[in-house]
């Protein structure tokens, strides 16, 4: 798998150069900046591409930025975000570019590298890979068909916001198959979403959901 | 042009005869008008009255000091009282002298109407020469007199409540002197906040870490095969990590929130406003400039009053403005819940409350039980 890497902390490319090379990643380029991204991306049509949120010369969310852009430019780019800190703005916007895989993730998951890499496989896939905070701070909300959720049908809401399959889920929540898709039937009926299969559009229908409870008046 | 003379001078009847009214009841209510909320109100009343007869713009007008407003009562006092009770003497003995003169005969000797003051009319011939002579006289005075006085009157009143002297800037140096040390206390009980927070968390954490670090190292020398407490070692210190990160996020967040750095008040109050749990209209106008310290204020600020309406108001809708006014920021937050937030008792408000005033601004809380609740701000932030 190639990879196209913009951050412009050498600590943190560095490290993740490191971390890629021993699971069978190729990083293809390293660029600390957003044009160079975009030229990058063009050069090396890299089969997923990670970008951190803060670049120079504002270091303000010029990464968000040239992630929509490069998405514009090259339709269907995985994308993968990595910041210090996570926004829910920023999810909404990066899930409002249809088409091809996308993820936004704390800089902190890196560490736990084997969820890390299989969350950059899902994206490279077409996937999603959301934080789970950012799932946190939606689910917190009140006032919502959310609060009829059990906690165990949370738990699974959560997991599957974040972009993980029903196996995964189950293996996480040490629960079965059958149990899982049961789950999801449940939490599908009570937030009023038509039930679909295929795991991106899943994601998004709860995401789409999730934003819409905040922001509709 | 003589119809614009007798409605100036009509305005300027009304008007003395106001200062009449206001100078006896400045004299009656003076303890009242003694505490600087009343005195201040008071004054400012009469400096829009008087501004309205010299017409000058309400824009030029500035907001009267306590001790400008404490000084106008004396003077407004004697000067309305005395200038009224001219005002009040020409307009009554024009009448004595027209209504009155004509039917001396009616009274008896001794309640005979009176002109010039002390000239009793016993008969025609005085009613028939100095009535008329007093009326023409008095409405002479009326008529040339009564603008002049009243905008000599209007005119004292601007003087002493909107002047700039040394006395108004020393109390404005006394506030600002005030305020100015409430804003290093509350700078330094935050950075003595953010040095306990990093001390007692990220730094006890990342010491922890490496005490870990250090024993595993010592293990894989010693005794590389205990694999079980290496790697208990590397969970712990692995875990270490992860909160060590958690707790700097939150400190950072603390100090300033990231989302401010990265798209400014604008796009940091839509994030606010999109992620809090009650359906909220956010309305923001050309906001020019503004200092990073008032946009920090006003982004915690939106933020804790949303989240007291999210959490305790069971509001189902609320609402945040800004909008810029010269050198003021105004805030305004509203919501349509049960009301009754005191900020004695959570700390929120308290918290908003002492931000806000740190940086010279003021903030007025109107939350009646029963709803709804509206929480206005204003910050100076400078041209």
């Amino acid at each position: 798998m190639r990879v196209v890497i913009a951050e412009d902390n050498v600590l943190l490319s560095t490290g993740l150069e490191l971390l890629l090379g021993r699971y069978d990643c190729q990083v293809a380029a390293v660029v600390d900046n957003a044009a160079d991204f975009l030229t990058a991306v063009r050069d090396h049509q890299p089969d997923v591409t990670i970008v951190d949120v803060r670049l120079p010369p504002s270091f303000r969310d010029e990464g968000i930025r040239a992630a929509l852009r490069a998405r514009r430019e090259h339709p269907g780019l995985p994308i993968l975000v990595l910041s210090q800190y996570v926004e829910q703005q920023y999810a909404a916007e990066l899930l409002a570019t249809t088409g091809g895989g996308i993820g936004y993730l704390l800089k902190d998951r890196v560490s736990r590298v084997e969820e890390f890499v299989d969350a950059l496989h899902r994206v490279a896939a077409g996937g999603t890979a959301m934080d789970a905070e950012v799932i946190a701070q939606l689910v917190q909300r009140a006032g919502d068909p959310i609060a009829t959720l059990t906690a165990r049908e949370r738990e699974v809401l959560a997991l599957m916001a974040q972009g993980h399959d029903n196996t995964t889920i189950g293996h996480r929540l040490h629960i079965t198959d059958n149990a899982v898709h049961k789950h999801i039937g449940n939490i599908f009926a009570k937030l009023g979403l038509a039930i679909t299969d295929s795991g991106h559009r899943r994601v998004l229908a709860v995401l789409t959901h999730l934003n819409a409870a905040g922001t509709s008046p | 042009m003589s119809r614009g003379r007798w409605s100036q001078v009509r305005r300027s009847g009304i008007y003395l005869l106001g200062s009449l009214v206001s100078g006896i009841v400045t004299v009656l209510a003076l303890p009242l008008l003694c505490a600087p909320r009343f005195a201040l109100l008071w004054a400012d009343r009469h400096r829009d009255r008087a501004g309205r007869l010299l017409g000058t713009p309400p824009a030029s007008r500035t907001d009267p000091t306590t001790r400008r407003a404490l000084l106008w009562l004396p003077v407004n006092a004697v000067t309305g009282m005395a200038l009224g009770l001219l005002a009040l003497l020409c307009v009554g003995n024009v009448v004595v002298a027209t209504i009155a003169t004509p039917l001396w005969w009616a009274f008896t000797f001794e309640e005979r109407p009176r002109l010039f003051i002390d000239i009793a009319v016993t008969g025609w011939t005085t009613a028939l020469t100095l009535g008329p002579l007093q009326i023409v006289l008095l409405a002479a005075l009326t008529f040339l007199g009564f603008p002049p006085i009243a905008r000599a009157h209007a005119r004292i009143c601007l003087v002493v409540l909107s002047h700039s002297t040394a006395g108004e800037l020393a109390e404005r140096v006394a506030v600002l002197t005030r305020t100015r040390a409430d804003v290093l206390d509350a700078h330094g009980a935050e950075l003595r906040r953010i040095e306990r927070d990093l001390h007692d968390g990220t730094q006890a954490r990342l010491v922890s870490i490496a005490m870990r670090l250090a024993v595993a190292r010592q293990v894989l020398s010693d005794d590389p095969r205990d694999e079980q407490f290496l790697g208990e070692l590397l969970r712990d210190a692995h875990e270490g990590t992860e909160e060590a990160m958690t707790e700097l996020r939150d400190v950072i967040r603390s100090v300033y929130p990231p989302i401010l750095a990265d798209r400014g008040l604008d796009g940091a109050l839509t994030a606010v406003t999109t992620r809090c749990g009650v359906p909220t209209r956010l309305d923001i106008g050309d906001l020019g400039r503004v200092p990073a310290a008032v946009e920090a204020v006003v982004y915690f600020a939106v933020a804790e009053s949303l989240t007291n309406a999210a959490r305790h108001s069971g509001a189902t809708t609320a609402g945040a403005r800004v909008s810029r006014t010269a050198d003021r920021l105004s805030v305004v937050v509203t919501d349509n819940g049960i009301g009754g937030a005191d900020q004695r008792r959570g700390t929120g408000l308290a918290g908003i409350r002492r931000r806000v005033l740190a940086l010279d601004g003021t903030i007025t809380i109107d939350s009646p039980p029963g709803g709804p609740t509206t929480i206005t701000m204003e910050l100076p932030c400078g041209l």
